[in-house]
């Protein structure tokens, strides 16, 4: 049995053609294309366990960078989708990337994976998007230095323009789709104009990078775990203009939940440092390995999927770029980063928060940053 | 939720050496998720590594804090070898001198064996009683023989080299050729060195299938494939992963390097062997004091050599050839020790 929220979108032509395990199925693993028929044996199924699930399939864009290499072994080992969930992996990237996309596939091979099903590696934007039920986004123009922001949004508003077209047209029905690659809200808005008929609230883009940030961040803070952290915010764009709000951040300790502030008592390090801090991470990674996150941003992609797939614990929020419907003031027809749970595969806007005047302006300015771009792209295209 | 039904295990602290390469980057997530451990392991991860890449490592550990893992109880990242071996239950050793292009065997050979000799000591004098040792560089099999013989007082039996990531490849390329999912093959064996002399044997591997296990043997019916092909598929793969990414294997090697330890932890499948680089016993008429790769099961936390597995011709004199190159090897180290 697959989980609801997938199983809808699964392809049923695919279906078949896995059961055969073909090598028409996905022109996966081999390299080979003539092995004899003497090898073939038609008793062997794709899968013997009965309770066994139908792969999902995954597709990552700009699979054959460094945060494509990194994500891509978390989705074989089920950190993205659960441990008992097969995965087909679609990997898409340039033709200039074929030859080191080659190698991920063949390092994916040579992993022996048990989750993973099938690998297609294609510089072919309609074979990378054939059937895939989850898109996750990574390729882009990355800026290069002396361009102008007006030019990198120039050339990743063209790139999202025509996946957008493709993933409209071949990827599964109810795809998921989160977009990695910056400016990461205004790509997925332009994603999400060009691909009319993917549901809007199928387009998101990543934020959970920052979230999980401020997370850890106040965790170092109080000399906690982690994962006793909850419910920071990052509202906005997935840029130094986001507002990472702790207003309503929890901390689990021997006598129940507690506020945040109530435990920091340091508002000015929450509502100063701490804020710049986290809007200012990415910048800080750059500095010292002299590339950009690809480690972290990957891992919160993953979290991003789980918990859109699979739900959220209760209690908890997480934060997701999405379609905004006006919520809290924010201007709708923008993506733009909420609070949200998660269940039966839908997210929902966590509503009725209380929001101080410090928080609105920080929402309204990250909102109207996301204006511009918008406007930005908008002039690149016309 | 109630924090009494939920009684959390101590954390294991791993080392990591030359954590802020690219197979570090791989490996760290793959550890903090559980990869390595199980779901329910928390652990504290030591990260080491040489004073020039200490910007690089302290931003994996920044990564490693800005990924929320819930079972990430700390992150010590440091170029102080002792600071790092404090207390670790699991050393994987990746760092090592890598071969330069125009460098000499003899080389490469004297770096590393001057680095695992250093690391042998500290690990010896500071890390856990029960530390589990893997080495990953190269050359992984006699690396880990000067670390052995340096750190007297650490089990021989903790001191292991990687062939799993030889033993996954084998495993796949079987797959490939049977079409079959990779998880239904099993019991392939890496006898022997790290390097292109290694031994991939599919005499005692099967295949799940509907009526059972069946041999691999039985269902490949082109032999000579077995025999030929297939062996310097898996024996060159390293260089052809080189010469697609223009890097050698991370992703991979680190996914094995987890399975390596996680099996040996946790315990192997019931009726699964697999490979890992040990001290022989002179079994398989392996002469003892080598780091050779043997098919093992795992149980426990200890490995044993699956014992009683008939031998043929074929695979004698290839055992034997990995065997003679590791004695070499081994000559060789201690020349550069002795130097």
């Amino acid at each position: 049995m697959i989980h609801p929220s997938i199983s809808s979108s699964i392809n049923t032509q695919k279906k078949s053609e896995l059961h055969g395990h073909t090598k028409a199925a996905d022109s996966t693993l081999s390299q080979k294309s003539n092995i004899p028929t003497s090898i073939r044996f038609p008793a062997i199924i794709s899968d013997l366990d009965p309770m066994a699930k139908e792969p999902v399939r995954v597709l990552v864009t700009g699979a054959a960078g460094q945060i494509g290499y990194a994500l891509v072994p978390m989705i074989a080992r089920g950190i993205m989708l659960g441990a008992d969930q097969p995965v087909i992996l679609h990997m898409l990237d340039i033709p200039p990337a074929a030859e080191a996309l080659n190698g991920v596939k063949m390092e994916l091979i040579d992993a022996a994976f048990p989750l993973l099903k099938g690998v297609v590696a294609t510089t072919d934007a309609v074979e990378g998007c054939t059937g895939v039920n989850v898109a996750v986004m990574v390729g882009g123009f990355p800026r290069k230095e002396g361009m102008e922001r007006k030019d990198v949004m120039s050339k990743n508003v063209s790139i999202y323009k025509s996946q957008a077209a493709a993933l409209e047209k071949h990827a599964a029905p109810n795809c998921k789709v989160l977009v990695v690659a910056n400016p990461a809200n205004t790509n997925a808005l332009i994603l999400k104009e060009f691909a009319p008929s993917i549901p809007e609230k199928n387009i998101s883009c990543l934020t959970r990078l920052d979230h999980n940030r401020a997370l850890g961040q106040i965790s170092e803070r109080l000399s906690v775990p982690v994962s006793d952290v909850k419910n920071v915010i990052i509202w906005g764009n997935h840029s130094s203009s986001q507002y990472p709000d702790v207003n309503h951040a929890k901390v689990q300790t021997t006598s129940g939940e507690k506020p945040v502030r109530e435990l920091v008592k340091d508002d000015a390090w929450l509502d100063g440092e701490f804020i710049s801090t986290v809007q200012q991470r990415g910048a800080a990674i750059i500095k010292a390995r002299k590339l950009s996150s690809a480690l972290s941003a990957a891992s919160s992609a993953c979290d991003h999927i789980r918990d859109w797939v699979l739900g959220t614990p209760e209690g908890t929020f997480v934060s997701m770029g999405v379609y905004s419907d006006g919520s809290y003031n924010v201007p709708s027809g923008l993506i733009y980063s909420f609070p949200v749970t998660c269940r039966n595969g839908e997210w929902s806007i966590v509503q009725g928060l209380p929001i101080d005047e410090v928080s609105r302006k920080k929402m309204d300015l990250t909102a109207e940053e996301l204006k511009e771009e918008k406007d930005l792209a908008y002039s690149c295209l016309s | 939720m109630c924090n009494l039904l939920n009684i959390e295990k101590d954390p294991i602290r791993v080392l990591i050496t030359g954590a802020a390469g690219n197979i570090g980057y791989a490996i760290a997530p793959m550890i903090a998720r559980g990869m390595m451990l199980g779901p329910d392991q928390p652990m504290i991860l030591h990260l080491l590594d040489i004073e020039p890449a200490s910007s690089s490592l302290e931003a994996v550990k920044m990564e490693l804090q800005d990924s929320a893992f819930p079972l990430l109880k700390g992150v010590i990242a440091t170029t102080d070898v002792v600071e790092a071996c404090k207390d670790v239950n699991i050393a994987i050793m990746i760092g090592g001198f890598p071969r330069i292009a125009g460098m000499e065997r003899k080389d490469v050979m004297s770096k590393n064996v001057v680095i695992y000799k250093a690391q042998a000591s500290a690990l010896e004098r500071y890390a856990s009683e029960d530390c589990k040792v893997l080495v990953v560089a190269n050359p992984a099999n006699t690396n880990a023989l000067i670390l052995k013989e340096f750190a007297p007082s650490i089990p021989e039996e903790n001191i292991t080299c990687l062939t799993r990531l030889d033993h996954n490849r084998a495993l796949a390329q079987l797959a490939d050729k049977l079409s079959v999912p990779v998880s239904s093959v099993k019991n392939v064996i890496i006898w022997g060195n790290h390097s292109s002399t290694q031994y991939p044997d599919t005499n005692h591997a099967t295949v799940s299938t509907k009526s059972g296990d069946r041999p691999v043997k039985e269902l490949v019916t082109d032999h000579n494939w077995l025999k030929s092909e297939f062996i310097t598929e898996v024996q060159q793969r390293g260089a052809a992963i080189l010469r697609a990414r223009k890097q050698s294997s991370a992703l991979s090697a680190a996914s094995a390097a987890c399975d390596h330890i996680r099996d040996w932890f946790l315990g192997s499948p019931k009726g699964t062997w697999v490979s890992m680089g040990v001290c022989s016993d002179g079994s398989y008429g392996i002469p003892p004091d080598l780091v050779y790769s043997f098919p093992v099961i795992c149980e426990k936390g200890s490995w044993k050599i699956v014992q009683g597995l008939n031998i043929d011709a074929f695979s004698r004199e290839k055992m034997d050839d990995s065997a003679r190159e590791l004695a070499e090897e081994k000559e060789l180290a201690y020349s550069c020790l002795n130097a």
